[in-house]
């Protein structure tokens, strides 16, 4: 026993979450895919977060592009021209940071909006569940880019928009999740016990059930970031995202408008196809390593 | 030759835990071998390394003889063909163990067509037969699991267990989860197949009384080894090592007043596989251990004719009688002393005069704390069904520093019942009354409510938040209700209430690092911070080992006298409110059958209902009385006494006899009032006795 007063509770949770962040960490590091998933997302975070400084924002301009357009790589043109002659290499570090920061908000719009209404459904059982899950439904079967065109089309031309067309649309296959897992934790005698100690609605769903949906949450998240990259990339190539940025689905899409397909032109297409492609498989290794890490059920953490 | 002959096996898992270490059993054809211990004393590892069903990794050492062959050296084909064929299993959980998207019929035809050059039709009938032979109809072959009932799926497991006609069978506790009357009827059923078959059996459980009422040897389990062999009866009766009587005694004879208020556990939990005690590994429980005892292993040695016991109280040559020393002789507090060294309260029997003397004089009694009037709780039936009476007219009244046993079978209502006195189930009729005003079902005049009684649930893993700490599960209550005062010191005191002593140690723990005792303490704990007149424990010490079974009930009954808690314990156990409860209403089918103190209604039992309950206890004295039949359904509820139809008192005629048949099948039983008074709901009984039950129902 030493004379130092004992730590306080709100202290020995902080230390007791450090234990269990250390504790991640070490069982995340043993799962080698998930770690090569997020070298790759610190990598592109990075070169996102410094664009600024290397490429600056004059890549963007097409009235001082530097080269002659549609330049296949060379010294000067690592990735070759567009067809307004501004370096693809520059473009594409820059469309990077639309995609992550597209992907990122619409996926933390997305799992909110699902995780919200997936918990309430499962908490108030009754005719408001069976409304939610109805709407849900409906979400479900709705063809989710058609969906989002339709929204991003009626909707003003703006990076708002896009989020919000990829948020609204992609939410409900979260709220089924985790609407199952509200279910099966309110079905535990800790739930009981909780009533019957005088906890409201909002003490067992803020208490109880959100800690235990946290992990599925999570690793719902990561997953659907990278279907959410895929998405704006889709919408950008059909010709629906905000003209005055760059992002990678836009670069596909003026890849095609200048006829890159059929001319051969293959540095304009392939490097924003297969940074898409790299991108969205980091976040779903990572999505995977967590939701393996976080939930033991899974059967192949131990 | 002996059918099983094991010779020094030893288990060690692959994590290093050794959970067999060294046990020699035999076992003649005919035999039947009761193997008794806590959880993790190595009974079902026992088990499963018979069949070499043990995981992988696993190393066993020893001989295991099944009819003189090694089943540790046998060809992985042979195992193949002696499982099942030789020696079968019953296992414990029937949910679990059956396929449920498999008919019946054709799982107990799998092994038959595995086994035997049999065909798909020749199995079937089978099939049909092995069911007949367990006491069911041969068209349950076509039913699915989940449309039988607990009891009729144990009986299909068992006539599993029997499909190729094993020479030996292993029953791994075949009657834990299951009622009373069920597993006198499962108990009876393995018995009596045994012996027409000429089967050898080994039963394992944890409730000695189980396997003295069924077994010729018993053979007790501690720490991976035996500790205590011999035949049945005697080493229940009069154990010869110190762990063998605190099992035995850990389930109280109804009718016995020395265990009347003086449940009797075992400090401590069993040890950890892992990490055994060095010399006799159960010296750091031992009420009776010397000094020399935590260096010296003991072996078995002979105890008596026919008896072997591993303790150093029991003298090398033939032992005399009492060779264990009683506890209250030594040094270190046993049970019948005040508190023991790690604070874990043992008291002895207390008087119980003024509980049950206040209840001869209903007049003078306190009005209640909780009473509940004609309370009725239905649910509406499923797709369209009946609806189901779960509660069905209850009357039950409550006094300050009182404990009441709520008893009946699973089904009969009882937890529902509690819950509506909770106010987590609205009723559907009739009210609740806490100290004197009617329950209001507002969410702010229950939140007040909730603080002044609290749920004790069955199970202690289920009703701790695996994410939550003992600190945060206990201190819930306070938060919810915005407790102003120093909330650690709050948590500190409730946890030591509870018998988690020095509580600061306890507060960073999570419920799975916790033993089931400790986390039911945690729970008990959780309750008490909040300062409650009452408790309602559903099955408070269901799931948990018997020797912390003593431990959690002396730790309700220290509350009730240090706190003045009333207590309302929901159980299906009749020694459990023989231990511990004032008053005992017995519940069946939605309805108070008889009740009145747990002495007049334990020892004489006016409603056939009890009398069969109590008939059918493992060491009740005479014949038992063993209710056919199933666990009523409250969607169905007869019309006249609601019990009629397994009535063995209107069965056997006794009923016409006396006259009132005739109102067996016609006439509902008046409701027994909520007071103290002994009173039945039977028609027979009210003719039968001086005092008629009917004149004390207001």
């Amino acid at each position: 026993m030493t004379t130092t007063t004992p730590p306080g509770p709100r202290a020995l949770a902080w230390r007791r979450r450090g234990h269990s962040a250390a504790r991640f960490w070490k069982q995340y590091r043993t799962r080698r895919a998930g770690v090569l998933g997020l070298a790759v997302l610190v990598l592109f975070g990075l070169i996102a977060l410094t664009a600024p400084l290397t490429v600056g924002s004059d890549v963007q301009s097409v009235t001082e592009a530097p080269g002659q357009p549609l330049e296949s790589p060379s010294g000067q043109f690592p990735l070759g021209t567009d067809r307004f002659g501004r370096g693809l290499l520059g473009l594409l570090i820059w469309g990077a940071r639309v995609s992550l920061l597209v992907g990122l908000l619409a996926a933390v719009l997305s799992v909110s909006i699902g995780a919200v209404i997936g918990i309430t459904a499962g908490h108030f059982r009754g005719r408001y569940a069976t409304v939610m899950m109805r709407v849900t439904d409906w979400f479900l079967v709705m063809p989710t880019l058609v969906l989002a065109i339709a929204l991003a089309t009626v909707m003003s031309r703006s990076l708002g928009t896009i989020i919000l067309a990829i948020g609204v649309t992609t939410w409900p296959t979260t709220a089924r999740l985790v609407r199952a897992q509200t279910l099966a934790v309110e079905s535990r005698p800790y739930i009981e016990r909780a009533k019957a100690l005088g906890g409201g609605h909002w003490h067992i769903m803020s208490r109880h059930v959100l800690p235990n949906v946290m992990p599925l949450v999570l690793a719902q998240t990561t997953l659907v970031i990278s279907s959410a990259i895929l998405a704006e990339a889709t919408l950008a190539f059909l010709g629906l995202g905000d003209p005055t940025v760059i992002s990678w689905g836009g670069l596909l899409q003026d890849a095609r408008e200048a006829g890159a397909v059929s001319s051969g032109d293959w540095w304009y297409l392939v490097p924003p196809g297969i940074a898409i492609a790299v991108v969205a498989l980091a976040f779903t290794l990572c999505g995977r390593a967590v939701e393996a890490v976080l939930n033991p059920r899974l059967g192949v953490a131990r | 030759m002996s059918l099983l002959d094991v010779r020094n096996l030893e288990v060690t898992y692959a994590d290093g835990s050794a959970a067999v270490r060294g046990v020699d059993v035999s076992l003649e054809a005919g035999g039947k071998l009761g193997i008794a211990g806590e959880s993790g004393c190595g009974k079902s590892t026992l088990a499963l390394a018979l069949l070499r069903l043990l995981p992988a990794g696993t190393r066993v050492g020893g001989e295991i003889l099944l009819d003189g062959e090694d089943v540790l050296a046998m060809k992985w084909g042979r195992v193949r063909a002696v499982r099942w064929a030789g020696a079968s299993i019953v296992f414990q959980g029937a949910m679990h163990s059956l396929n449920a998207v498999h008919r019946v019929g054709d799982q107990i035809a799998e092994p038959i067509l595995l086994h035997r050059k049999a065909t798909a039709a020749g199995a079937r009938t089978r099939a049909g037969e092995l069911l007949e032979q367990v006491g069911l109809p041969a068209a349950h072959a076509r039913a699915y699991p989940h449309e039988l009932s607990g009891g009729q799926r144990q009986r299909v497991m068992i006539a599993m267990a029997l499909a190729c006609d094993p020479r030996l069978i292993i029953a791994d506790e075949p009657t834990t989860a299951l009622d009373v009357m069920i597993q006198a009827q499962i108990l009876r059923l393995i018995a009596g197949l045994v012996t027409e078959q000429d089967l050898a059996l080994v039963m394992i459980s944890h409730d000695l009384s189980v396997l003295a009422d069924t077994c010729d040897r018993l053979a007790v389990m501690y720490a991976g080894r035996i500790v205590e062999e011999g035949p049945a009866r005697q080493v229940f009766d009069d154990s010869r090592h110190p762990y063998g009587k605190a099992l035995s005694g850990a389930f109280p004879r109804i009718g016995d007043p020395a265990s009347r208020f003086a449940p009797r556990g075992l400090p401590g939990d069993p040890p950890d596989p892992a990490a055994v005690p060095t010399g006799c590994a159960f010296h750091p429980r031992c009420p009776v251990a010397l000094e020399s005892c935590s260096v010296d292993d003991q072996r078995l040695r002979e105890a008596g004719a026919g008896r072997r016991a591993a303790c150093v109280h029991v003298p090398e040559a033939a032992a005399s009688p009492s060779a264990v020393p009683e506890p209250e002789a030594s040094p270190h507090p046993g049970p019948g002393a005040g508190t023991d060294g790690a604070g874990i309260p043992v008291p002895g029997p207390a008087p119980s005069s003024d509980a049950t003397g206040a209840l001869g004089k209903p007049a003078s009694a306190p009005p209640p704390l909780l009473s509940a009037e004609g309370l009725h709780v239905s649910f509406p039936g499923r797709h369209g069904g009946d609806t189901a009476r779960a509660v069905d007219g209850v009357d039950l009244d409550l006094r300050a520093g009182e404990i009441v046993a709520l008893v009946g079978e699973s089904g009969c209502g009882k937890t529902t019942l509690a819950r509506s006195l909770l106010g987590l189930l609205p009723p559907t009729a009739g009210r609740v009354t806490f100290d004197g005003r009617p329950l209001d079902y507002s969410s702010g005049a229950l939140r007040t409510y909730r603080k002044r009684v609290q749920l004790v649930l069955q199970d202690p893993s289920g009703s701790l938040n695996p994410r939550h700490t003992v600190y945060d599960a206990v201190a819930e209550g306070l938060r919810i209700h915005r407790y102003g005062g120093d909330e650690r010191a709050a948590v500190a005191e409730a946890l030591s209430r509870a018998g988690l002593r020095p509580a600061e140690r306890f507060f960073q723990r999570y419920p799975h690092e916790l033993s089931g005792g400790q986390r039911q303490r945690v729970v008990i704990a959780g309750a008490l911070v909040l300062e409650p007149k009452l408790l309602v424990a559903d099955e408070p010490v269901a799931s948990l080992d018997a020797s912390v079974r003593g431990e959690i009930l002396a730790l309700l009954l220290r509350l009730r006298d240090e706190l003045d808690l009333s207590a309302l314990v929901v159980t299906h156990d009749l020694g459990l409110a023989w231990n511990i409860a004032d008053r005992v209403a017995v519940m069946y089918l939605g309805r108070i059958v008889e009740t009145g103190s747990v002495e007049q209604v334990l020892s004489a039992p006016r409603h056939p209902y009890t009398q069969a309950l109590l008939s059918v206890l493992p060491d009740a004295p005479g014949e038992p009385v063993v209710l056919a039949g199933e666990p009523p359904d409250p969607s169905r509820i007869s019309a006249g006494c609601r019990f009629h139809a397994r009535c063995p008192v209107l069965a056997s005629g006794e009923a016409e006899r006396a006259g009132v048949a005739d109102a067996c099948l016609t006439r509902d039983p008046e409701i027994l009032g909520g007071g103290g008074e002994e009173q039945a709901a039977c028609h027979y009984a009210a003719t039968s006795s001086t005092s008629n039950p009917s004149e004390l129902i207001r």
